[in-house]
């Protein structure tokens, strides 16, 4: 994956998408200019910026020092790993952040070209019972034809993108409703999952009613009906089979039409 | 599958459509792309094996702590009793699981109860070696707002924070030292039954200490029914609790919800430890100082004059450098002026003499040395030296670079490592058996900590470890009546933290440095000290009664 194996470039990336200055890059280490709406995002400290702005102060964002390099984690900065507070506060940063956009793809055309409405969305399908696995899936909505493509962030990174529309290019009209294209999505998931094998489900449900009669072989003689409830509670809790479709991000895409 | 419950995301296309409508807060492409990322790995793609692994590559866990951790997920469903022989690493053990649940997104709101005088190590361990945000609950904060929040059980069973919690729903309840639960009528049981939780599990060394009914409590919080109903259980088992190992079937019920590894299956018994004592005497010129530092109670406060006795056992530049400090802080104190020439005059140390000579018997062998102080080792070094013996220095102190390269130096070219701390992380030195303590912490962790750097993992040799101190000092107190009385050296003494948090002792150091500051005569500070001896020996002997008891032999 790109980040585990690449997470200098990563990093860089990201706070340039985000306008900091790179002030240093050298082995493993970086060195950011913040600005001041990452400070807000990364650097915890509210009340500076709460009493600077009081002060009428414009402040001054702080500088961030990033080990990716294991080697050379003893220098002065903070040590960056897969697990470490700071990557996983990026990430969250990311993943509730960038959830929504709309993008244009780039070309220089000599005639006027029309861009085809895409919705895509990357859904994130959970199964718990007993345990718990994800699955992710990147799926793209032609509006206009009603053409569905699999592993769309792959096709997508094949050519530049960006938020506003190319010179002599025009975008068609959706055919297909947003609501009723992410409808036509979902049923596609739920026939998807509806053909996986549930072994999993079955083992959870059978560890449920395996602790359900325990329970009530324990309460037999006893009169503590809160107590047994509440138990029973928990327990389906722990182990009732549950799949949950979550959608990571999506947007709106116009691209050519030769891109299906 | 009717049976399988399904919730979609409404919410998702509602709040494009809004913002696309508004053109407002879309992302970039690259940042869209990024999260897409980010969210590949977070997911967990299998239902099996650990995921914390990979975002704890700081952490060297053991095999057992590992295959602990999956079973107690995998098998238990994450609610189990871990009970451990001590010392092997039971919170280990339990932060790889909570970890692990947190990662997989099925634990956000925890509740960690263990004894008041453990609540800050806790906090300290789960944040730094798991990196899992706890916090040690203080006075006025929410219960509602914390997400994993660490409390003494006394704490959290007083109202008003009882009504509170009872009130939460918790995704993972963990209580450590477990065994006060083992009574069902009391409210510590009540309470811990009635929290509403998901997993839980309960830490405890001695999961049956007294009555066969014990376990039957314990395993009642977790699986209510799994032995059965309490007349069932007491009629097929009676309340012996010998029949634990008598009666298979019930042996292999506990170990349904039971994880038990002990040091003989974890192989960390194999290597043998040898253990010497090596006594010395002061030469006249040295016990006539030490003597005089003795006599010195009515100008120095107790503390200095016991840290004075110590550093002098160790060498005379530790001493020295102590007292000059003090003579330039306290100007009044003049009369030390004297002794500090004496000491000046004084030839080596009769410690390093005996250093000598025992690592010329002990041949070619690397040998590790570890002082309690840095003017020691200085002079040490140079001592060696003297009689061209090389070593590296080591400290806690150094920067990861320069701990890998004195190892390296010691590894590959000098015999002997000078070492002033272990340094919990510190280094591993496998390839070395042979350890001399110069001094003695008067901390039995520390030493422990110390010998742990060679008897460990990977080591295939025994290992010799030999305890300096010098007659008719306060080193001789320590080492007779604190680590051969207990027997310290032999056992490895994880259940001394557990024997220590039961006397509400924080730090044996501090108690045992306040022993002597507060006795008036050096007889009396023997006393106290044999007192506690005893009280830690019975402690000791009761705990490894009981250990006999569900052992699987």
């Amino acid at each position: 994956m790109a980040m585990r194996n690449h997470l200098n470039k990563f990093l860089i990336s990201f706070f340039q998408a985000n306008n900091c200055k790179i002030l240093h890059n050298d082995d493993g280490i970086i060195t950011i200019q913040l600005t001041e709406k990452m400070d807000k995002v990364l650097m915890n400290r509210p009340f500076y910026w709460h009493y600077i702005k009081k002060m009428g102060y414009p402040g001054d964002p702080m500088q961030l020092t990033l080990i990716t390099n294991p080697h050379k984690r003893e220098e002065k900065g903070e040590w960056i790993h897969f697990g470490s507070p700071r990557l996983q506060q990026i990430i969250r940063y990311l993943q509730e952040n960038e959830k929504y956009t709309k993008l244009f793809q780039q070309i220089t055309p000599i005639v006027h070209t029309p861009l085809y409405p895409w919705l895509v969305t990357n859904i994130k399908i959970s199964y718990k019972g007993k345990y718990k696995r994800d699955e992710l899936f990147s799926i793209g909505l032609n509006l206009i034809n009603g053409t569905m493509k699999s592993d769309m962030m792959q096709t997508l990174a094949q050519f530049p993108l960006n938020t506003t529309i190319s010179d002599f290019c025009y975008t068609l009209s959706p055919m297909i409703k947003l609501k009723s294209g992410y409808k036509r999505i979902e049923t596609v998931l739920d026939q998807y999952v509806e053909s996986q094998d549930h072994g999993w489900a079955v083992d959870s449900l059978q560890a449920l009613e395996e602790e359900v009669k325990l329970l009530e072989h324990f309460y037999k003689t006893d009169t503590e009906d809160d107590q047994m409830e509440r138990e029973l509670e928990e327990i389906t809790k722990r182990y009732q089979p549950q799949i949950t479709y979550q959608v990571v991000n999506g947007g709106l895409f116009y691209l050519t039409m030769d891109i299906a | 599958m009717k049976s399988i419950y399904l919730d979609k995301d409404t919410a998702f296309i509602e709040e494009l459509e809004d913002r696309l409508e508004k053109n407002t807060s879309l992302s970039s492409w690259e940042l869209f792309r990024m999260a897409y990322e980010a969210e590949q790995t977070t997911m967990s793609p299998y239902f099996r094996g650990l995921r914390a692994l990979e975002f704890l590559p700081h952490m060297e866990f053991l095999k057992h702590q590992i295959h602990t951790a999956e079973q107690v997920i995998e098998q238990m469903n994450g609610r189990a009793i871990l009970a451990d022989e001590v010392g092997l690493g039971k919170t280990i053990e339990a932060g790889l699981v909570l970890k692990e649940y947190m990662i997989r997104g099925l634990v956000n709101k925890a509740l960690i109860l263990v004894p008041a005088s453990l609540v800050n190590q806790w906090e300290k361990e789960l944040n730094e070696k798991f990196y899992i945000p706890a916090v040690a609950y203080r006075k006025n904060m929410s219960w509602e707002q914390g997400n994993i929040i660490i409390s003494s059980i006394d704490t959290a069973k007083r109202e008003p924070h009882r009504s509170t919690i009872l009130g939460m729903d918790y995704d993972f309840v963990l209580v450590d030292e477990a065994h006060k639960l083992k009574n069902h009528k009391t409210k510590n049981y009540a309470f811990v039954r009635s929290l509403k939780k998901k997993y839980c599990l309960l830490l405890t060394a001695t999961p049956v200490q007294n009555e066969l009914i014990e376990i039957f409590n314990l395993v009642s919080i977790l699986k209510p029914g799994h032995l059965g109903n309490y007349d069932s259980f007491v009629k097929s088992y009676g309340n012996d609790r010998k029949n634990m190992k008598q009666d298979l079937y019930l042996k292999q019920l506990v170990k349904k919800v039971m994880v038990r590894n002990t040091r003989k299956d974890t192989g960390l018994n194999q290597v043998k430890r040898n253990i010497e004592t090596i006594w010395t005497e002061f030469s006249k010129e040295e016990a006539e100082v030490y003597q005089w530092l003795e006599n010195s109670s009515a100008l120095l406060p107790a503390f200095s004059k016991i840290t004075l006795l110590r550093e002098f056992c160790s060498s005379r530049e530790a001493c020295y450098l102590s007292l000059k400090k003090m003579l330039a802080e306290k100007p009044e104190l003049d009369v030390f002026q004297q002794i500090t020439e004496k000491i000046e005059q004084l030839p080596h140390h009769k410690k390093a003499e005996k250093v000598v000579d025992l690592i010329r018997q002990i041949g070619d062998e690397k040998v590790i040395i570890f002082t309690e102080y840095r003017a020691t080792q200085f002079y040490l070094q140079w001592y060696l030296q003297q009689h061209g013996i090389s070593s590296v220095p080591f400290r806690g102190g150094f920067k990861r670079s320069k701990k890998d390269w004195m190892r390296q130096l010691f590894q590959h070219h000098a015999q002997v490592l000078i070492a002033t701390e272990a340094g919990g992380e510190g280094i591993n030195l496998q390839f070395c058996n042979y350890m001399i303590n110069y001094d003695l912490p008067w901390n039995p962790m520390r030493l422990e900590q110390r010998i742990g750097r060679i008897h460990r993992y990977g080591q295939d040799k025994d290992v010799h470890i030999y305890n300096f101190a010098i007659k008719d000092t306060v080193e001789e107190h320590i080492m007779k009546l604190l680590y051969e009385k207990i027997h310290l050296f032999e056992q490895v003494i994880g259940d001394l933290d557990a024997i220590l948090s039961e006397l509400s002792i924080h730090d044996l150091e501090q108690e045992i440095e306040q022993i002597y500051a507060e006795s008036a005569t050096t007889g009396e500070a023997k006393i106290k000290l044999h007192n506690l001896s005893a009280v830690i020996q019975t402690a000791h002997n009761t705990a490894n009664q009981e250990e006999q008891q569900y052992g699987d032999a």
